[in-house]
């Protein structure tokens, strides 16, 4: 009997032991112990070279004219987790769109000037409305450029509609443009590109690509050429899509400069991220391109811990537009951020920002 | 054959193991508590065949009411997240605030689960709507806080899906805090001192003071939220974020991780945990008090656990990253975490007899929790690998549109309405009174 109670006592104690033990251990890791408990954070700079350098000519920052149809559209079809490839998106009777089409387009041209003076060319992204991406890229000679085989890199960012819909704007001029494309793409990305058609999406490729797809992924620093590097993010994303990747330059005697699409791993982790994998990256001199804060005009106190957190990294230019949206743009100018202002011309809204055919250029 | 077994509170209290007296008398008789089940069926079968049953009740009103791929595609995602969150704290209020007021104590022990579960649930998503449309859209936004209410933000200029959607995270930010404070009444306190006041006067008192202490910690907590929220910051209407110095985010995710992990914690100490240890005390308010201090406590804990174990995954989070950097989301993962940790835990109790129930209370109460851990950290594996064809959802751990809360909270919620307003039928069945 003795015993008994002596075993009792013992389970007794022993379960409450572990059960105080559990949690005591872990309330005092998470908070007293925090520092010591996590590991010590490791660097791991990749040399990407440099260049002499850089002009970004934005072709089209305006992915669509009217906030609000977008966002029925998107309403009507279920939210911002629906397939975009199954959405009926307005193309018609839009007062403020293009041909009343509500389908815009981003895409962004870059010209680097590498150490021995030599040119290459760069296409990032291909719009949305094959339309107006083909307006675009004619006013900017970039329709040209393809047709003459001189772009050197085509990048898709990422698989969003206004940044690949418009595909058959570029194939047009080159079905047979090598491109460059995140690992997470769906297979309807794929299928677009080799030409076929989603009519409920009012998208088509009438001009089927016939080059090679590189798909990078982001184990590793993805060096293009002396000077330029891709870095891809496995990021899940609005409208069913998964995976970006953004440029980084490294312009000789001025620091980096980082180009995005549209940011969705957010421009704090892309600079946290070039800082541990890009020798140099303590010094970000420059970020140009979509910054995916607010597109919709929409807001959430975690981009004002953004707007915050900005200043402390000393970035001396911001041409930001597109999905960084007005509201970002004018909290960034009232927290004196170094935003590049821009024309507000070719149906960009406003010149708070850098808009279509503007260009940012740093040498 | 049937097998005759009480439910597992009803246990505890009437006759608990190894001979001691009876740990304490509650002073309220929820009927919950007093029903006497008996077993159709055997185990396992009993709790894998009711596990299956309900998941496939989850899948079929997830597919028409929320998959963004289904029928209604409610799931925006804050529109349907809100309804699901209140469907939660209204069976709540049915089965522990209201004892199922206005229904008979005979009508409960003598309907068909098949009667009574409809009855029972069409009234919960009846009350739900009207709580919604009628308390928060067309009364609260209305005439007091617009953020409540979607018509009126859209009224105000704001573009109907984003009207929606914030008027939804509003609602859902509320039942946040109603769904930790709710319960902690009826179980901690016991309803003291208004236990014994008939119903439905016990209910509304409850209901009242419980409905009190949700908007205060709501304007403490969550309000300063919506103050950022909207452009321009509202800086006269709401004071700064206060826990940003702390916190690094102004974000009211902060609040609603812990505050989560505080429901759940609330749910752990009634199901495995049987009320232990301050069910020890024996005169109230003294138990309820201890027993409100000892849930916080729980949920802190969680709470600092789950955000280290988030660092140790993925390295610390940074001011102004975004998703899986973002501080904000890694303090609602944290409440997500605690969420999944729920599902287990009430599998245990609802559908495998809380075992083990043969040892002394502390280590029954140690095997359940280690089941629990052991069950989370498979249940959160198993929901990233099929949540994408499953549920319609995305592939990734941080998403801004997906909260995984949204469909563990519902399958939560259907396996309440299968224990609470059906007594577990097909595997469980009222016990027919001796002479009846």
């Amino acid at each position: 009997m003795s015993q008994d109670v002596s075993r009792r006592s013992f389970m007794r104690g022993a379960s409450l032991g572990v059960m105080a033990g559990y949690f005591g251990a872990a309330g005092l890791a998470s908070t007293a112990l925090y520092r010591q408990v996590l590991p010590p954070e490791k660097l791991d700079q990749t040399d990407i070279g440099e260049l002499k350098g850089l002009r970004i000519k934005v072709v089209s920052e305006t992915s669509w004219y009217d906030n609000n149809v977008f966002l029925n559209d998107v309403k009507g079809a279920g939210g911002l987790l629906v397939n975009q490839y199954t959405i009926p998106w307005s193309v018609e009777g839009v007062k403020a769109g293009y041909k009343g089409s509500n389908l815009g387009g981003f895409a962004t041209y870059i010209e680097a000037e590498l150490l021995d003076g030599s040119i290459k060319r760069i296409l990032l992204d291909t719009g949305w409305n094959p339309e107006w991406m083909e307006k675009r890229f004619i006013e900017e000679g970039v329709a040209e450029k393809l047709a003459k085989k001189q772009i050197d890199y085509w990048v898709m960012s990422h698989e969003h509609i206004d940044h690949f819909f418009g595909v058959e704007a570029v194939t047009k001029y080159n079905p047979g443009q090598d491109v460059y494309v995140p690992k997470g793409w769906y297979p309807e990305g794929y299928d677009l590109l080799k030409g076929k058609a989603f009519p409920k999406a009012n998208v088509k490729n009438a001009h089927p690509h016939t080059g090679k797809v590189t798909v990078l992924d982001s184990s590793k620093v993805n060096k293009m050429f002396p000077g330029f590097a891709l870095l891809t993010f496995d990021v899940p994303i609005i409208l069913r899509v998964f995976g970006e990747q953004a440029m980084v330059f490294n312009v000789k005697d001025k620091g980096l400069v980082l180009v995005t699409g549209c940011c969705h791993m957010g421009i704090i982790t892309y600079m946290e991220t070039v800082r541990k994998k890009i020798k140099g990256g303590e010094k970000v001199y420059a970020v140009q391109g979509g910054l995916h804060i607010s597109p919709f005009e929409d807001w959430d106190p975690q981009y004002d811990d953004l707007i915050f957190a900005f200043n402390k990294y000393g970035v001396q230019k911001i041409g930001a537009n597109h999905c960084t949206g007005f509201i970002t743009v004018e909290k960034m100018i009232a927290a004196k951020l170094p935003v590049v202002k821009g024309t507000a011309r070719t149906m960009s809204k406003r010149d708070i920002y850098l808009g279509n055919g503007d260009e940012l250029a740093i040498a | 054959m049937t097998t005759h077994t009480v439910d597992a509170y009803a246990d505890r209290v009437a006759s608990p193991a190894h001979g001691e007296a009876p740990a304490y008398h509650p002073l309220d008789e929820l009927w919950l508590e007093q029903r006497t089940r008996e077993n159709l069926l055997s185990q396992p079968l009993r709790g894998l065949l009711n596990v299956a049953l309900t998941f496939g009740v989850f899948m079929l009103i997830w597919y028409v009411f929320m998959d963004p791929r289904g029928i209604l595609k409610w799931y925006t995602p804050m529109y349907g997240y809100m309804y699901i969150r209140w469907l939660l704290i209204v069976a709540i209020w049915q089965a522990y605030i209201f004892n199922f007021w206005p229904f008979r104590q005979e009508w409960m022990e003598t309907a068909h689960p098949l009667v009574k579960g409809p009855v029972l649930v069409g009234i919960n998503w009846a009350l739900t709507g009207l709580l919604i449309w009628g308390g928060f859209f067309y009364l609260v936004g209305k005439f007091a806080i617009p953020y409540f209410s979607w018509p009126e933000l859209h009224k105000l200029g704001m573009s109907d899906f984003f009207a929606r959607e914030y008027a939804g995270l509003a609602v859902l930010m509320a039942a946040a805090i109603a769904s930790w404070l709710a319960p902690i009444w009826p179980m901690a306190f016991e309803n003291y001192p208004w236990h014994k006041l008939t119903q439905p006067a016990k209910g509304l008192t409850v209901l009242a003071i419980t409905s009190l202490f949700t908007i205060l910690i709501f304007f403490f907590f969550m309000h300063g939220h919506f103050g950022v929220l909207f452009y321009p910051w509202q800086k006269f209407a709401a004071a700064f974020p206060w826990w940003y110095g702390y916190a690094k985010t102004l974000s009211g995710n902060f609040s609603v991780g812990w505050i989560m992990c505080g429901t759940i914690a609330v749910w752990l100490v009634e199901t495995i945990w049987e009320r232990y240890p301050f069910r020890l005390i024996k005169t109230q308010p003294l138990r309820g008090i201890v027993g409100f201090f000892w849930v916080l406590l729980v949920a802190l804990t969680m709470f600092f656990s789950f955000n280290l174990l988030q660092d140790l995954a993925w390295g610390p989070a940074y001011e102004g990253g975004k998703r899986l950097f973002a501080p904000d989301w890694r303090y609602l993962h944290s409440g997500e975490l605690a969420v999944m940790m729920l599902l287990p835990a009430l599998t245990l109790y609802f559908y495998f007899d809380n075992w083990p129930r043969k040892f002394s209370p502390e280590v029954n109460l140690a095997v359940r929790t280690t089941i629990t851990v052991g069950g989370t950290f498979v249940f959160n594996w198993i929901y990233y690998s099929v949540s994408p064809p499953l549920l319609g959802t995305q592939p990734g751990y941080s998403h801004p549109q997906q909260f995984p809360m949204a469909p563990v909270i519902l399958w939560i919620v259907i396996m309440m309405y299968h224990n609470w307003f059906m007594d577990g039928w097909p595997g469980k069945r009222i016990a027919k009174r001796e002479g009846a």
